[in-house]
């Protein structure tokens, strides 16, 4: 006797149950479930700090009383019954550092994950290419060439220098490798000498710093979300999608690349320039994100193999759970950072860093 | 087919590949010396020759890798670096002796990269494009590792996934780097079954000089990068050619219907060597 689906509930059921775990399926609940838990985080982060304010506010606050128009006006409670305090550190405060959190974690952890596959690298990452050490001398350049007092207002020349830096970091790397930037291995180790290279002129303009203007640009290079405002989002934010966007309509030609460059070439894949345009993309996006927050590692290295082990190796969603998963760690790196010294914010790069250690450690010790 | 003369013979609507006083060179040496060469269309053609010979690299100038420093190369009567590295990818299926990737993927994947000539960027492969993956899948009897990492698959599976890959491809010309190795026989002779049965033009680089002459319509000898001889099988498997190029003895019978050859080899080399070491190594009564 056969068994007809038709006939038989139970089975129906099962081959239901079957296709709900189905490799795409799976993938859309595990992306569901990194939005949701984004959100939650998003949330949680909003309330924790030094004033802590309960999720009712927080919700309230964000979804009942609108945007910040409502918490500058004049009073103690506004009509959504939030105290203004409360609104001005969600709207003013919390909100914007949490959207540059979301933004650098999500931005290091794609540019992490695209050069390692034009790499076919694990161990690649925005350090390991100089971009982040160029980014950082280009932003410290301009910081110490001004007192600390107009910092702020030089937020642009920070994001120009650190800009500059990046991209001629990506430009030496090419110019030492030369003929040899076809050839993956001879780019690394050229990267690698350029990371030293500006690591070592960046230690020389602090060491001949004033000792404010020193301790100011060592708290920017370990990285920060202290100086978060919504004016410094947008650019950060546009670079972001804009390079995301671009990796997306290249994924097919770079997991080409990660499976090998000559099969690659037959495929009809431009290999050099393709890696060319990714190393240019990712110092962009890197540099920009360094520009505003210092600088941060181990997160560009960490999330991309992190988000393979859930979802595998198609690179489109590794990219899409590096934006989900990225994004989140920075959110609760931030929390963390706040949370664990009283009255003071540990910089974000010593956090990251220690996480991303004893990560490594976990996995020599299991795999 | 072949001209062993650096000038060529007329040129002929069938050639696929015309190379003329074809030079490639590394730096300072010479890899590849003043090949003259046509390659038919819809015929199998063997490159054969010692490790070194500059077979690889030969092959590498007909999927445009690596560009010539002189000389001529054409594909379909135009020269091969005037053809966009798309076009040739449409023409031209390669497979490869890939190192393993560092970043695995899973065999369906894989395969699915062929279909990357063909399509646009901003497109999805459509079920059809994932229906000729998994055919393609089936012809090379991987069906059952299509969900398989990669990196988890031996020497011989590897080597039949890029082989679907080159068929997802669906060119009219197919390039292989020695296709047999890793593969044990059964393998061997399927690969190749379905590799003739392709009816498609075919270049490759073959170790096996027996399997050369039942496979191929025509064969290169290659030699220190220069072209000993070319032609068809007969022509080109003499004791003399094979004395000069691999330094060894060998025997070629015709079979019974004056076609295939069969070459036997002079191992006594080996069997001396072999016998000769008892010898050498003292006995344990003579130590105790």
């Amino acid at each position: 006797m056969t068994l007809s689906l038709k006939q038989n509930p139970t089975l129906v059921m099962f081959f239901d149950m079957n296709s709900l775990f189905s490799p795409s399926n799976r993938f859309s609940l595990i992306l569901i479930a990194s939005i949701v838990f984004l959100l939650f985080s998003f949330i949680y982060a909003t309330g924790r700090g030094n004033v802590a304010i309960s999720f009712q506010d927080v919700f309230d606050s964000i979804f009942v009383c609108g945007g910040l128009d409502s918490a500058l006006v004049s009073g103690t409670i506004s009509d959504c019954g939030v105290k203004l305090v409360y609104q001005k550190i969600v709207w003013e405060i919390r909100i914007p550092r949490i959207l540059m959190a979301f933004l650098t974690g999500a931005g290091l952890s794609i540019v992490g994950a695209i050069l390692q596959s034009v790499t076919r690298n694990p161990l690649a990452d925005p350090y390991l290419f100089g971009i982040s050490s160029g980014a950082s001398l280009g932003a410290v350049l301009v910081i110490s060439s001004f007192s600390g007092a107009v910092i702020a207002g030089t937020a642009i020349s920070i994001t120009f220098g650190a800009l500059a830096g990046g991209v001629f970091s990506v430009v030496l790397m090419l110019f030492l490798a030369g003929n040899a930037s076809m050839q993956v291995d001879k780019l690394l180790l050229s990267g690698v000498a350029v990371s030293f290279m500006l690591g070592a002129f960046t230690s020389l303009v602090v060491y001949y710093s004033d000792p404010d203007t020193a301790s100011s640009l060592l708290f920017w290079i370990m990285g920060s979300f202290s100086n978060s405002s919504w004016s410094q989002l947008p650019l950060p934010a546009f670079t972001l999608v804009f390079c995301l966007a671009i990796f997306l309509i290249y994924q097919k030609w770079i997991s080409a690349i990660q499976a090998g460059d000559e099969g690659a070439l037959t495929l009809g894949v431009p290999v050099s320039r393709l890696r060319l345009m990714m190393l240019v993309l990712s110092s962009i996006l890197t540099a920009v994100l360094v520009s505003q927050v210092g600088g941060i590692g181990f997160v560009g290295l960490m999330i991309p193999h992190i988000c393979r082990f859930i979802v595998g190796n198609q690179l489109y969603k590794v990219l899409l759970m590096c934006v989900l998963v990225g994004g989140s760690f920075m959110v609760w790196v931030d929390v963390f950072a706040r949370a664990i010294l009283n009255e003071q914010v540990l910089p974000i790069g010593i956090v990251t860093s220690a996480i991303g250690s004893l990560f490594f450690f976990i996995i020599l010790k299991t795999k | 087919m072949l001209n062993q003369s650096p000038k060529l013979s007329k040129t002929n609507s069938d050639d696929v590949f015309i190379a003329s006083n074809l030079c490639w060179n590394v730096g300072k040496s010479s890899i590849l010396k003043n090949l003259n060469f046509e390659i038919k269309r819809n015929k199998i053609t063997g490159v054969i020759g010692p490790n070194g010979a500059g077979k690889s690299s030969l092959l590498r100038c007909l999927f445009g890798k690596n560009k010539i420093s002189s000389g001529s190369l054409t594909f379909n009567h135009k020269d091969i670096d005037d053809h966009s590295r798309k076009e040739l990818a449409q023409n031209i299926a390669v497979v490869l002796q890939e190192p393993p990737t560092q970043f695995d993927m899973d065999v369906f994947e894989l395969v699915s990269l062929g279909l990357i000539p063909n399509l646009r960027l901003l497109s999805f492969p459509t079920t059809q494009d994932k229906q000729r993956v998994i055919l393609a899948l089936a012809d090379v009897e991987l069906t059952d590792k299509q969900h398989c990492s990669f990196n988890t698959l031996s020497g011989g599976e590897k080597q039949r996934v890029m082989l679907a890959r080159a068929i997802v491809q669906e060119t009219k010309i197919l390039i292989l780097d020695e296709p047999t190795n890793h593969l044990d026989i059964q393998h061997q002779i399927d690969i190749l079954h379905l590799i003739k049965n392709l009816n498609i033009t075919i270049i490759l680089s073959i170790h096996d000089l027996n399997i050369a002459s039942i496979f191929c319509d025509e064969l290169i000898l290659m030699d220190e990068g220069k072209i000993i001889s070319q032609g068809v099988c007969a022509d080109v498997l003499t004791q003399d050619n094979l004395k000069n190029v691999f330094k060894v003895h060998a025997e070629i019978e015709l079979d019974s219907s004056g076609q295939q050859q069969k070459i036997t080899f002079d191992l006594s080399k080996i069997a001396s060597k072999h016998d000769s070491k008892p010898e050498t190594k003292p006995h344990a009564s003579d130590v105790f």
